[in-house]
């Protein structure tokens, strides 16, 4: 009795996921097929990226709505140094990268630095990088990359997309740094209670600096990945992309209070969002039904979870 | 003493904003206002840098905003453009409508407003644009013809409502209509965007895989998301890819071979045509109500006539 | 008033969690007019048994009669509407309303008759209650702007205004100054004149013997005894709830003060305190005696670095520190225990094993990777050192006793290998078992040679540990004194106020 009830606690999500796909499953006999299910963790891989990150910052009591344009801005970077024969292509993925870390290290110092709610803050930063990714690209997609850059969206490895790849190292990463480190620690500390965190002795401005910019490098990875998948560096993508990161990760079990969250949870969740939105394709339903049925489901998920956290 | 010297101060500030202002208001200078649908779509862009450089060769002053995709802000500008006493109005519709209050309003106020590219249900005093209606029909006649007249379309539609969006496919329908091999398997909204249409395309290739014979995307954005899909599972040589609009990108893939066919709009002549006819309003010379600048099939055949 | 009526009756009362049976056949009676104690340690069963009347917890077994008719609803509307009314121990009030509409909430009809609502009425009406009580506050107060001792008194005012038969008092001094205290004294007598009948639940001896007519003592959910209180002594109830003599509550000192660790000179915070000066000795334990409110844990949170002092010197083995922040307090060899252990020392709602390494973390990482075997080695024996009772480092500290989650704290505090360690209300809300406990601990600590500083507003308890006593009074100090001359009287004529000069805020800052 007491294990079988500790287990749903822990894995309502889990259990939620497989009964979606069971469900999906029968109702469409592609939906198993080892392609399908290659395309499915490819096309999540963006959103998962995402949610990962801002699992870091929901975790420490905060939250990040500048996901989408980052992605935009580090995407568009990315590709403006990704040209056939001008830089080898570590310059466009450093780049890129570096374009996320700042926007998060931006984001993090004026939310440690002054009283203004992480909410208000990155709502501004959404606005501001969209706007440098118009200006850097002139409004127009920036197209024409370099094969190897293309690669990271389109290429294979071993038969493995390379996506899928990304997406496992970085979720490996990510558990590790929330599970094995100091930081990861503290973080859980920050969000569950800041002022008995401060008061233990931690740097509670540093961690916090840290999450953003691990948001914002992380976003960035997503940019990177977006652009060359479609090939186009595009100053207009990611357009709410943030929802859908922030919903992977409350439906994983991440709390927006604070102190609560796992990156298997975040995983699930972005599963269940990839699995939905393809399972109903594949069935033709149209997309206004899908968006019904994701916010219907989604909402049953968290549901469920919240009823076997309360006991 | 200080305060006879602000008060001067005072006096020379108001002195100069009139001076200037008097200065702007030049009455032999002629004022355009123009609302875009979008400043992030690259067609409408290229609309409007049209629009600035024949105004600009004209000696006519335009004042350029963007409606960010809303109706709303839209009407908004339209109004905000009657209250500074423009000359004449050139409308980008964001949609068929809902943007017709502005119309409306302009109208009302006397002012000339010409619509470019989109229409609205309100009529305005003239429109330059192509029959988007024509463009779905030659892309579809055009998978018609490779195909044979037989064989499984997808169509990919652009925002629903939205004014090319509902002229496309109408003008696709109806090629399909009277062709009864071709049959309509699957159609949804890939919201003009590329990214959208790739997931839906690799979607689809699990449902119907080779089963397709053809897919017409509503613009170029959406058909080069298609046709990357369509790459990566290697069915491109068996399936026919036709997009609208004929961006750089688009024209290039035909270059290539990766893209069938696009149909290009002619938006430099669209942004043109606008300021030419909108100055012969102005000035009291005649103008055409109507302007329908025609849709061009571009092939790999002809497609280096379009690279510039 | 031996016929008194009887209002309360509770036979066989029992409940279990789980497999856990926290109250066991639980008999209990209250009359009117009667203030009833309950003691016993933590995890005895007290704050289930009170749940249960307040109508929060249903019982497995047993039943309640109120004047005769037996409660079966058992939710807390119900039992309000029955007549039992609980003064809980944590406020729960909501800060951004005020003091009247905290006492109304839920039940605004009662002032306004229809669904609107009147704040006029209702402040005049709860002004009117106030007065009737002996309080003074203002009815249209905010909540956050009071003091916690005067949300505590808000909290009775609530109680009484439900005009209730039985009200349950649940540890109603631990937070309020003496002056309160007796001002809550004479509330009870007007209640017990109504008629009204008390069930008062305290760790603090003293009070129990003053105020109560009856003594009920439960350990380990049992019924150990009930009599009445002019029957017992203090030993004789430690005893029935220790189960066990404890000799001497506070334990000889064995240390031998040594050479100064920690000096203070001069050290001012704008109008909380000013020019505070000490020297705090090896093995000794400095106790700061005062009123609540007397700046204090404001001159201890200046030493930890979570709200710096405008001016002054503090010195750690001779070298001048500078403590902006807590971590150079605790790289300065101080640590912190706070009076408030649910919002500054813990973080409620993770492990035992995330609570306790948070301030050593980094000795247990390398490069920021943990090693969480030795952390947890270091945890479960710092957990066996201090008699931690707990199902295991992964429970959840929200949920284990109040004496249990200030060993939590403690054990925090000295992983990170404090030399001096400064205690703020180290006991409050602890029974007497894990008291007894503490006090043998902070001996530990000054046998090895660490300075102990000691806030407590409980005399009894800083006479009894103390080496020298610090009296703070309105932020400055006013006595130091040796434990020879100390006494209680010594100590409340040098706390009261109006004895120093007026606190001045530092205008001149170096």
């Amino acid at each position: 009795m007491k294990i079988t009830a500790i287990k749903t606690e822990r894995y309502g999500i889990f259990i939620a996921f497989i009964v979606i796909c069971i469900v999906l499953a029968i109702a469409s006999p592609k939906f198993l097929t080892l392609p399908n299910i290659r395309i499915i963790l490819t096309q999540v891989s963006i959103n998962a990226l995402l949610a990962f990150g801002v699992t870091f910052v929901i975790i420490t009591g905060g939250i990040d709505l500048s996901l989408g344009s980052v992605l935009a801005v580090a995407g568009v970077i990315a590709a403006l140094f990704a040209s056939p024969d001008a830089y080898p292509v570590i310059v466009p993925i450093f780049m890129g990268l570096a374009a996320g870390a700042a926007c998060g290290l931006f984001n993090g110092v004026i939310i440690t630095k002054s009283k203004v709610p992480p909410f208000i803050v990155t709502l501004g930063t959404m606005t501001i990088a969209r706007g440098i990714a118009l200006i850097i690209s002139k409004g127009r997609p920036v197209s024409n990359l370099s094969d190897s850059f293309n690669f990271i969206g389109g290429g294979q490895l071993a038969g493995i997309p390379f996506p899928i790849i990304i997406l496992v190292i970085a979720f490996v990463i990510c558990s590790l740094i929330l599970n094995k480190t100091v930081w990861g620690r503290y973080m859980y500390a920050i969000g569950g209670n800041e002022l008995a965190a401060k008061a233990s002795g931690i740097n509670v401005d540093k961690i916090k600096m840290l999450v953003y910019v691990l948001s914002g490098i992380l976003t960035a990875t997503g940019g990177i990945l977006l652009t060359s998948r479609i090939t186009t560096g595009q100053p207009n993508s990611g357009l709410g992309f943030e929802l859908d990161a922030i919903a992977a990760a409350i439906i994983g079990g991440t709390s927006t209070a604070g102190g609560k969250g796992t990156m298997t949870g975040t995983l699930l969740g972005a599963l269940i969002i990839g699995v939905i939105s393809n399972g109903l394709d594949l069935l033709n339903v149209s997309s206004y039904y899908q968006q019904l049925a994701m916010g219907v489901i989604i909402i049953a998920a968290v549901v469920l979870d919240s009823n076997n956290n309360k006991k | 003493m200080k305060v006879s010297i602000s008060k001067f101060l005072l006096q020379t500030i108001l002195l100069s904003g009139l001076f200037i202002s008097c200065n702007n208001s030049g009455e032999d200078e002629i004022v355009i206002g123009t609302s875009l649908l979008s400043m992030q779509n690259e067609f409408v862009v290229s609309v409007s840098d049209e629009m600035e450089k024949k105004a600009k060769e004209s000696g006519v002053r335009l004042i350029m905003v963007d409606a960010e995709r809303s109706a709303l802000k839209q009407v908004e500008q339209i109004e905000s453009f009657i209250a500074q006493g423009v000359d004449a109005i050139i409308l980008n519709p964001c949609e068929y409508e809902a943007s017709s209050p502005a119309v409306k309003k302009a109208l009302a106020a006397q002012i000339p407003i010409i619509n470019v590219n989109s229409e609205t249900s309100e009529k305005p005093t003239a429109f330059i644009g192509s029959d988007d209606v024509e463009s779905g029909r030659i892309a579809m006649r055009y998978i018609a013809e490779k195909t044979g007249g037989k064989g499984k379309v997808i169509m990919i539609h652009g925002y629903m409502g939205q004014a090319a969006q509902i002229q496309r496919a109408e003008g696709a329908k109806e090629i399909l209509g009277s062709t009864p091999g071709l049959e309509l398997i699957a159609e949804q909204s890939g919201q003009w965007d590329r990214a959208k249409s790739m997931s839906l395309m690799e979607n689809w290739i699990q449902s119907y895989g080779s089963q397709i014979s053809a897919v017409f995307a509503q613009n170029d954005e959406m058909a080069m998301g298609a046709m990357k899909a369509l790459t990566e599972a290697g069915l491109k040589d068996k399936v026919i890819v036709v997009g609208i609009d004929a961006i750089p990108d688009a024209l290039q893939a035909v270059k290539k071979g990766t893209l069938d066919a696009t149909v290009f709009q002619n938006a430099r002549e669209q942004g043109g045509q606008a300021v030419a006819t909108a100055l012969s309003i102005i000035q009291g010379k005649p103008y055409e109500e109507k302007v329908m600048i025609p849709f061009e099939l571009v092939t790999a055949g002809n497609v280096e006539n379009y690279l510039k | 008033m031996h016929s008194t009526q009887q209002i309360l009756q509770v036979k066989n009362l029992s409940k279990s969690f789980g497999e856990n049976k926290v109250l066991d056949n639980i008999s209990f009676q209250l009359r009117q007019g009667e203030v009833h104690a309950l003691m016993g340690e933590n995890g005895a069963g007290k704050s289930t048994f009170m749940n249960i009347l307040a109508g929060l917890l249903q019982p497995d077994e047993g039943s309640i009669e109120l004047n005769g008719k037996r409660l079966d609803a058992f939710n807390p509307i119900a039992h309000q509407k029955a007549g039992i009314a609980m003064i809980h121990q944590e406020i729960m009030m909501i800060p951004e309303l005020t003091v009247g509409q905290n006492i109304f909430l839920g039940r605004e009809k009662e002032i306004s008759g229809s669904f609107l609502i009147n704040d006029k009425k209702l402040h005049r009406k709860v002004n009117e209650i106030l007065k009737d009580t002996g309080l003074s506050l203002d009815a249209s107060a905010r909540m956050k702007d009071l003091s916690l001792a005067e949300m505590q008194m808000v909290e009775i005012a609530k109680a009484i205004s439900y005009d209730a038969r039985v009200i349950i008092m649940d540890e109603p001094t631990s937070a309020i100054s003496d002056r309160e205290v007796e001002k809550l004294f004479t509330l009870i007598g007007k209640l017990k004149k109504k008629g009204v009948g008390l069930i008062y639940i305290s760790h603090k001896m003293d009070e129990i013997f003053r105020v109560a007519d009856t003594i009920t003592v439960l350990r380990d959910g049992r019924h150990i005894g009930t009599e009445a209180a002019n029957h017992l002594d203090h030993e004789m109830l430690v005893t029935r709830m220790v189960g066990r003599k404890i000799e001497t509550l506070y334990p000889e000192s064995s240390a031998k003060t040594g050479h100064v660790l920690m000096t203070v000179r001069d050290l001012s915070l704008d109008d909380k305190f000013n020019h505070i000066e000490f020297d705090l000795h090896q093995g000794e334990v400095l106790g700061m005696a005062g009123l609540m409110g007397a700046g204090r844990t404001e001159i201890a949170l200046a030493l930890y670095g979570m709200q710096p002092a405008s001016s002054g010197t503090i010195a750690v083995n001779g070298q001048i520190v500078r403590l902006n922040n807590v971590q150079q307090a605790i790289q300065a060899g101080i640590g912190y225990v706070s009076e408030d252990r649910k919002n500054v020392g813990l973080i409620t709602s993770l492990t035992i094993q995330q609570n306790m390494s948070l301030s050593s973390l980094s000795s247990f990482a390398t490069k920021g990777w943990l090693m969480e075997e030795e952390e947890v080695n270091a945890i479960e024996q710092k957990s066996t050192e201090l008699q931690l009772k707990s199902s295991g480092i992964k429970q959840v500290v929200g949920t284990l006793s109040g004496g249990n989650q200030q060993k939590v704290v403690l054990g925090k505090v000295l992983m990170a290998n404090p030399q001096i360690i400064i205690l703020d209300e180290p006991t409050r809300g602890v029974d007497i078992g894990a008291k007894s406990e503490i006090y043998k601990l902070i001996r530990q600590l000054t046998a090895l040679g660490k300075g102990v500083l000691l806030i407590s507003s409980e005399l009894p308890e800083i006479l009894g540990l103390s080496d020298r006593i610090m009296v703070i009074s309105e932020g400055r100090q006013t006595a130091l004194l040796s434990r020879q001359e100390a006494s209680q009287e010594l100590i409340m004529k040098y706390a009261a106020p109006g004895l120093a000069p007026p606190v001045k805020i530092n205008t001149s800052k170096h």
